[in-house]
């Protein structure tokens, strides 16, 4: 059986003890979902880049610290490239130049689906687009905000000058509401 | 229902939009609160699922280059016994040492193909010393050091290696060079050897003449090296 038949998890213990293809397994398993979320919080195909690169080299230097107990492979990649991405908008301050410098990047790098994964993955993100557009716009905001912009509960308090209290209770209404119509989707990430 | 006072820092915490010092805050609490950390798995199920909310694109290839490059040099240099030995997916191999020399590549053939910058020509006699010293180019399999370079000089007097350009070798590692003769397995030699900032090392592989030896090795081996190669070569000098 080759490489191609192992499930995410399976690789994993192929990568933490230096499998390179296993890893490139990995990598080309959740590249794309990687580097959409990137694209989508840092708004330019070069920091994009480099934060996919940090995240999987990152993740191969500590393929060790991935536990199947608390989640699949994707969620875990995904939680890498987040924190990341993050990290890279706290470092360079980049909130405000975000998404101005690679418009139309969408309509020449979307992805095409080639498989039945793909296409379902593609189902999957439809879904959660509609599950976000049916929250309280003041819900979604503040989800948005915190995920794919980065900015912290007080900041998010700040710009849209509310209390803290009221932001942190539109994120936890927003995200149980979201959990309950993602009722279906719960494996979507597994 | 969480009853717990914290309960309102914890879709914060799933959407990674607490600051700083309240992050540590939170996580020394939600080690021992069961409440939030109920809360946490049933939040965490809505923040999983939100990277699909993005519009999907597809990475440029020659990410996954440079990203690849990168891994494969690691890996070259990671002990290949213990990664090798229970691969659930891979046939017995031979180790490298037991295939024909040249054959010897420290990755399945079409990855290392894609990726392995061999450098110089093995066995190149560039320059001779006269009748009793010659300098032979080695190759260096290290993707992620291009200019990495070895070369090997023979006399009757000594044999000595000499790198520049090389990376360290993985932390508690060193490098270690063998003497490779026909049919048998590499010979491990004292010749243990780390490389300075710039990547320089000239090592004495040997007092007196090399004889019966076709190649020089050099692998990274635990600290105080090896009586077996653990991984694959990273440098080979053909002294044929």
């Amino acid at each position: 059986m080759g490489l191609v038949h192992l499930a995410d998890e399976d690789l994993m213990q192929l990568v933490r003890r230096g499998d390179a293809a296993a890893f490139e397994m990995v990598y080309d398993r959740h590249a794309t979902a990687a580097f959409s979320l990137a694209y989508r919080m840092t708004g330019t195909r070069n920091a994009a880049e480099d934060v996919v690169q940090e995240a999987f080299l990152s993740l191969w230097r500590s393929g060790a610290r991935y536990d199947r107990a608390r989640g699949s492979v994707r969620t875990w990649v995904l939680g890498i490239v987040h924190n990341r991405a993050i990290d890279a908008l706290r470092r360079s301050m980049v909130h405000d130049r975000r998404r101005a410098s690679d418009e139309g990047i969408e309509e020449r790098f979307e992805a095409r689906e080639r498989t039945d994964v793909e296409a379902a993955r593609r189902d999957e993100a439809r879904d959660v687009r509609e599950a976000l557009e049916t929250l309280p716009p003041e819900q979604s905001k503040v989800i948005e905000l915190a995920y794919f912009g980065g900015f912290t509960h007080s900041e998010i308090a700040s710009m849209l000058d509310t209390p803290i209290g009221t932001v942190k209770g539109r994120m936890r209404l927003g995200l149980e509401k979201l959990r309950g119509q993602l009722g279906g989707l719960a494996g979507a990430m597994s | 229902m969480n009853g717990c006072e914290h309960r309102e820092s914890v879709a914060s915490y799933v959407l990674g939009a607490l600051p700083e010092d309240e992050y540590e805050r939170f996580a020394t609490h939600l080690a021992t609160c069961d409440d939030c950390q109920s809360t946490v798995a049933e939040l965490q199920v809505a923040a999983d699922a939100l990277p699909l909310a993005a519009v999907q694109l597809v990475p440029p290839p020659d990410l996954k280059d440079r990203i690849m490059a990168v891994v494969r040099s690691e890996a070259h240099l990671q002990s290949a016994a213990e990664t090798r030995g229970d691969e659930p997916a891979a046939a017995p191999r031979r180790p490298w040492w037991r295939r024909p020399f040249l054959a010897v590549r420290p990755l399945p053939a079409a990855a290392a193909a894609a990726v392995l910058i061999a450098l110089g020509v093995v066995g190149g006699v560039l320059l001779s010393g006269g009748e009793s010293t010659r300098t032979v180019q080695g190759t260096v399999e290290i993707a992620s050091a291009p200019n990495a370079r070895a070369s090997l000089q023979l006399s009757n007097d000594a044999t000595k290696l000499t790198v520049r350009n090389m990376p360290p070798p993985p932390s508690g590692k060193v490098y270690q060079v063998w003497l490779k003769r026909p049919a048998q397995d590499p010979t491990p030699t004292t010749a243990l050897f780390r490389v300075d900032s710039r990547g320089s090392a000239d090592v004495e592989v040997q007092r007196g003449k090399l004889k019966g030896v076709e190649a020089v090795l050099v692998t990274a081996e635990p600290d105080g090296g090896s009586m077996k190669p653990t991984s694959n070569p990273v440098i080979a000098v053909s002294t044929a």
